[in-house]
């Protein structure tokens, strides 16, 4: 007996990304802020990645492919749909100044006994607070997902990442350090 | 130094940077400071940031829209020599094992019987979960986790891993593996769970192929429900790893725990 070719092939990709459900579901949580935007996300998500699994690469990170399109379907449905400006680039997040960063550097040990008694619920308050760039970034490094697979998930540059993630944890640390304040 | 500090902390920098940062830390209060907060922020997020898997119904959903079976394609005339050969086949094997029942731990299915045990790691992985208080011994020492275990099963567990900074160790419980007792280890993965459980592995359908070598062990990789899953007998003892984790992680996990001798 054998499996047949295409329909096979999509049979063996659907195995392995399915595997990734609970991750892709995470994510969606966090980018569509709520729990039925976020079951649509995922299942148009996954409906995309049948759809296309002929593109899919055998060898490359299936679970980068699938962040992917599940980033761009959040993309170009759920922000055009709501106008949410929550989800706008990182620069909507308020910059922070360098040299207000550099202060947070000072030597304090109530900084880091702040960051020690944070909360689960002061997190995820403070990467809601966040751009969609910047949560997505952060959520991605939770992930283990390379600089490399990060890039390629958001589409841009590894060094654009690097310093998406720098800011994005400069921003979080500051507004988990003033709400422990 | 301080955009180097996150690459310094994740391993991204080349060994000659590595030294260099080290030594600057040695010397600047400031950076050492920094680079301590950077970490903490790294625990925190990744012990306590809230995570959301995805309701059963959405798993059952995709599932049920994915094609979660091959389709087969029967060479012509297939069905009809199976259905004369099949019969006697089956029914010779089945005296064989009865009248032999040693046979029965020497034949290793990778059908229905394997799905047996890979059904059996998914729904002990779920339970171990979903359970109010997962873990009977909450301790990142294999040296507190291991020894809680003796007097509670009847064999030890053999093993020597005992977590890292990618792979930290959560604790341990004692649980049933189909119809025996089982050690139940969990380890990190960032912010995922990985359960292993060790359990005698005698009269077990353990699949027999395909078995890729991982360290000393060979390994049974299959997904189910959305989890990965891995399989091994090492002598007497059976292991089953299973998270929703990457395959990929779960082999370099398994890696650890059945380094080459």
């Amino acid at each position: 007996m054998s499996r047949g070719g295409d329909a096979g092939q999509a049979w063996e990709l659907g195995r392995e990304a399915l595997a990734y459900a609970d991750t892709l579901y995470n994510l969606a949580r966090y980018l569509a802020g709520n729990d039925t935007d976020a079951e649509d996300l995922v299942q148009e998500t996954y409906s995309r990645a049948l759809g296309s699994s002929g593109q899919f690469t055998p060898g490359t990170n299936l679970k980068a492919w699938l962040f992917r399109i599940l980033r761009n379907t959040f993309i170009s449905q759920y922000r055009r749909q709501r106008g949410n400006p929550v989800v706008g680039g990182l620069d909507t997040v308020a910059p922070i100044p360098p040299a207000a960063a550099d202060i947070n550097w000072v030597r304090d040990d109530v900084e880091l006994d702040r960051l020690r008694k944070v909360m689960a619920e002061d997190i995820e308050r403070a990467l809601m607070t966040l751009s969609e760039d910047a949560r997505t970034v952060i959520l991605l490094d939770l992930e283990g997902l390379s600089e490399v697979e990060t890039a390629e998930v958001m589409g841009c540059a590894v060094g654009t990442v690097k310093s998406r993630l720098s800011r994005a944890r400069a921003a979080l640390r500051s507004l988990l350090k003033d709400w422990k304040r | 130094m301080r955009e180097q500090l996150l690459d310094f902390q994740q391993g991204r920098l080349v060994p000659d940077l590595v030294t260099s940062v080290r030594r600057h830390l040695d010397g600047c209060g400031d950076c050492a400071h920094a680079d301590q907060v950077e970490r903490e922020l790294t625990q925190v997020l990744e012990r306590r940031t809230p995570q959301y898997p995805a309701p059963v119904a959405l798993k059952r959903k995709l599932a049920a829209n994915w094609p979660t079976s091959a389709p087969v394609v029967p060479r012509r005339g297939f069905r009809s020599w199976m259905r004369l050969v099949l019969p006697p086949v089956v029914l010779a094997t089945a005296a064989l094992l009865f009248l032999v029942p040693d046979m029965r731990g020497l034949v290793a299915p990778t059908g229905p019987a394997a799905s047996v045990m890979v059904g059996e790691a998914v729904n002990d992985h779920v339970r171990l979960l979903q359970s109010e208080r997962p873990l009977e011994v909450e301790s990142s020492g294999i040296h507190q986790v291991i020894p809680w275990f003796s007097g509670k099963l009847d064999f030890a567990p053999g093993i020597r891993f005992a977590g890292d900074a990618e792979f930290p160790l959560r604790g341990g419980a004692v649980g049933y593996f189909v119809d025996r007792k089982a050690a139940a280890l969990v380890y990190g993965r960032r912010l995922h769970s990985i359960s292993l459980f060790v359990f005698k592995a005698d009269g077990l359908p353990w699949p027999s192929a395909p078995l890729e070598p991982v360290g000393r062990a060979h390994v049974y990789r299959t997904a189910a429900r959305g989890f990965n899953v891995l399989l091994w007998r090492d002598g007497e003892l059976g292991y089953a790893l299973v998270s929703d984790v990457s395959a990929g992680d779960l082999i370099l996990l398994a890696s650890k725990l059945a380094p080459p001798a």
